[in-house]
């Protein structure tokens, strides 16, 4: 359980620059009517410079854990700290740190891809120059060049995904938070989507995400979390879950279903 | 088959209507109890005049039709205005069930057959249309009975009839829109026939008014009613050839223990039978094809490519508030709505005007001869007051975003950017609308420039404060979970609340006029209204400041 005296900590050796990109501490949350916490204490750190690959079966938490580090939801306790910055105090700056996508990008149909990625860009600040290459760069990447003039509701899923990512890119974010990001991408989108990921990485950011498919984050992680309902079982390298578990040598994708059929619990 | 349809029907109109929801709420969970009490008491004396109209008009037609030996006119006139008005909106109605609904990608991978699901939304669409039609209806129905001491034959012909003659309009309207679709794929039109629909409708609303203005000379309503009855006479006549099911239904009802009456019964019943067979026909023929061409995406031409290399870079705030107009202003279901009030009353004003009765123009009572300027400015201030509320646009703000209120929620926006740029986005809406009104009837009526500024001023204030409590109204409780945009403004509780809170406001200050004209005292009214608008004003944001925070982390 997460205390006050716990909180003073971690702002202070934010300060001293030890901070994590996302750091959760004792987060719980239980929706309205159910019998069982969504998510139950859970505690995560995501280092700066990382991707972070965040799995689960379904119904696990992922997406509860995602709405909460965004703040869409809010947690019934604990605290979420974002590149240093108590999400429940100054929301408004953690929100700027943040480029987020969710599982299913609902965009405003009746304005134009173009008119959405204005939106955004004068919600962060993004100066027309910047904008501009920006734009020029990942909407020429995504073959929307010729589309962003017209209104979404005439998109496809894949490209209205695609008008997220870009949207969620425009302000180069420190933290880039991505809810299952390649369902809806065609081969080659998600192939681009990977390199810019790491490319992203490479600059010096952070990126989250949560994934059903298991070779993406085997390939792309530094790190990878196990939750299973509501609770973190695993976290680590590749390597360091293969060790703990005495599996040397099994893949990603044997190591998650031993550790969430066990359903047991992670020991930091 | 009958089964499925059964189920799905069920399913189709439990969605529509939020039967489970309510329920659970309701029954349930005993919770929002005074939702449906509040909607009951808001709606009882629209529909109680509704029904009180039917029944004086059937005791009218009634006495008139005896006189020249057709005493059955109000039914022939009853059954042929509700099954053309039925045949006329039904076809939006139908069109729009049919082909623009979202759960059409749901429905279509189920092993149900084409005409199934045609049929289960036409039960939809009907079920809501024997609800209006019960309004006229039932009245009438049960007035003639009453007066022509109809006996048991009467009310099994009345029954048959108030069921089966919307199928035939309905059918009717849904077989064009089949074979509408199968031609034309009209999914691309789907805004600008919502667009024609509600125009529609404003056109003869202004068209019915227009005649009035031109044919009664008299303010007796018995002379009226005699109109009416002429006219009717005719019409009936005529349009009777076109639709004759209107005319069976009244004859099976007018004759009904004759077996003219049970001829006429057994026509309806056949019509109705044959005219469902051929809509399952169709469907199964050639619905599928013209749904698919409309689930199809479609791409904007080149005329939206060059917007692609304008870049604009603005202030946030600004930038929301263009969204938000912009989004409302595009969806026709949300515009439709929202602006009918800025043109139906200054034109319904406007009309007598270009009619023949000059005479009873009620633009001489609005002159300066007769209106002290300050209460015209008063007047125009309440008008942006009603306006705030009647337009739905502060009041329904959160709920018109529904699903896509992730948006904004993942933003670094402030609460005071979110709630201030809807505010703002309103009353520009609300401000040029009420000019677009206000402007002709002050220029018809020689008010000047004074009076419309300092009642714009006014008003522009007034409204504000209203729209910011609106506002806050529709973050407290949301209607984010919808299907058909429409019912994010057209079912919701926050916008009957903000017309009849801002109307009953508006009616307190036009009362207190009043007494100020009594008294002599109007100079009082620009500082009445400055001091009714800072009150609304404060209590507004000392609300925002104390729930809003808590309402907006909530949702």
């Amino acid at each position: 359980m997460y205390s006050g005296e716990n909180k003073i900590k971690v702002e202070h050796s934010l300060v001293k620059g030890a901070a994590g990109m996302i750091r959760l501490q004792g987060v719980t949350k239980r929706y309205k009517g159910a019998s069982t916490d969504a998510v139950r204490s859970l505690d995560l750190e995501v280092r700066p410079g990382e991707i972070f690959g965040f799995l689960g079966p379904n119904g696990a938490g992922k997406t509860t854990t995602i709405k909460i580090i965004v703040g869409l939801l809010k947690p019934d306790q604990g605290q979420v700290l974002i590149n240093g910055h108590d999400l429940a105090l100054d929301p408004i700056a953690a929100k700027h740190a943040m480029g987020f996508v969710p599982d299913k990008p609902d965009l405003y149909p009746r304005l134009t891809a173009l008119e959405y990625l204005n939106l955004i860009g004068d919600v962060y600040g993004v100066d027309a120059q910047t904008r501009r290459k920006r734009l020029d760069y990942y909407l020429d990447m995504f073959q929307l060049t010729e589309a962003a003039g017209d209104l979404i509701q005439s998109f496809s899923r894949g490209m209205q995904q695609k008008v997220a990512l870009t949207g969620a890119l425009l302000h180069a974010p420190a933290l880039f938070i991505l809810d299952e990001p390649m369902v809806g991408l065609d081969p080659k989108s998600s192939h681009q989507f990977k390199e810019i990921m790491r490319e992203h990485v490479r600059e010096g950011n952070t990126v989250f995400f949560s994934t059903h498919v298991l070779e993406v984050a085997e390939q792309l992680c530094h790190r990878v979390g196990i939750i299973n309902q509501g609770e973190l079982i695993a976290c680590g390298t590749m390597d360091e879950l293969r060790s703990k578990e005495g599996r040397e040598g099994s893949s990603l994708e044997k190591l998650f279903l031993e550790l969430t059929d066990e359903g047991g619990s992670y020991e930091k | 088959m009958k089964s499925r349809v059964w189920s799905l029907y069920r399913a189709l109109l439990n969605v529509n209507y939020g039967w489970s929801a309510a329920k659970y709420y309701y029954l349930r969970k005993k919770q929002r109890i005074w939702e449906p009490i509040v909607i009951g008491v808001s709606i009882a004396p629209a529909a109680g005049f509704v029904v009180w109209l039917a029944w004086t008009m059937t005791e009218q037609l009634y006495a008139g039709g005896l006189s020249f030996g057709q005493p059955h006119l109000p039914l022939v006139t009853g059954t042929l205005a509700t099954a053309v008005l039925s045949l006329f909106f039904g076809f939006f109605y139908v069109l729009s069930a049919f082909y623009f609904s979202n759960d059409l990608p749901v429905l279509l991978p189920l092993p149900l057959g084409s005409g199934e699901i045609l049929l289960a939304k036409l039960g939809v669409v009907l079920t809501g249309q024997y609800l209006l039609n019960a309004f006229v209806l039932v009245p009438m129905g049960i007035r003639y009975g009453m007066l022509a001491e109809a006996g048991l034959g009467y009310a099994v012909s009345a029954l048959l009839s108030f069921l089966i003659l919307p199928v035939i309009s309905l059918v009717i309207a849904g077989v064009l829109a089949v074979l509408l679709m199968r031609l034309v794929n009209l999914s691309r039109y789907k805004d600008q026939l919502t667009w024609i629909g509600g125009i529609g409708l404003l056109v003869l609303v202004f068209a019915f008014t227009f005649w009035l203005q031109n044919n009664v000379q008299s303010d007796d309503p018995m002379v009226l009613m005699e109109l009416l009855m002429n006219q009717a006479d005719g019409l009936i006549r005529e349009v009777g050839k076109i639709f004759p099911p209107s005319v069976w239904a009244a004859q099976a009802m007018a004759y009904a223990n004759q077996a003219l009456g049970w001829l006429n019964l057994l026509y309806l019943i056949l019509a109705g039978a044959v005219s469902l067979a051929v809509l399952y026909f169709l469907g199964e023929k050639v619905f599928l094809q013209g749904v698919l061409a409309g689930l199809e995406g479609t791409r904007g031409g080149s005329r939206r490519k060059q917007a692609s290399r304008d870049l604009e870079v603005r202030n946030a705030f600004w930038t929301l508030v263009s969204t938000e107009r912009k989004l409302f202003l595009r969806d026709p279901n949300f515009a439709l709505n929202g602006l009918v009030g800025y043109v139906l009353f200054p034109v319904m004003a406007l009309l007598p005007v270009f009619g023949k009765n000059l005479g009873n123009n009620p633009f001489d009572l609005l002159s300066l001869d007769q209106l002290h300027p300050l209460l015209a400015a008063g007047g125009v201030a309440l008008f942006f007051l009603v306006m705030s509320g009647l337009s739905l646009i502060p009041s329904t703000t959160f709920s018109r975003e529904g699903r896509y209120l992730w948006i904004m929620r993942s933003l670094p926006l402030s609460l005071g950017q979110v709630i201030g740029s809807r505010v703002a986005a309103a009353q520009l809406i609300n401000t040029a609308g009420c000019l677009l009104g206000v402007l002709p009837i002050a220029y018809i009526s020689g008010w000047g420039v004074l009076p419309v500024i300092l009642g714009a001023i006014l008003g522009v204030l007034l409204a504000s404060g209203a729209a910011l409590l609106l506002t806050l109204l529709d973050l407290s409780r949301p209607m984010l979970d919808w299907v058909n945009p429409i019912k994010a403004v057209k079912s919701n509780f926050n916008g009957i609340v903000g017309a009849f809170g801002t109307f009953g406001l508006a009616f307190l200050l036009g009362a207190l006029f009043y007494f100020n004209w009594q008294t002599e005292t109007l100079w009082l009214i620009p500082l009445e209204l400055l001091l009714a608008a800072a009150l609304l004003t404060a209590l507004a944001v000392l609300l925002v400041r104390r729930w809003a925070p808590a309402l907006w982390a909530r949702l």
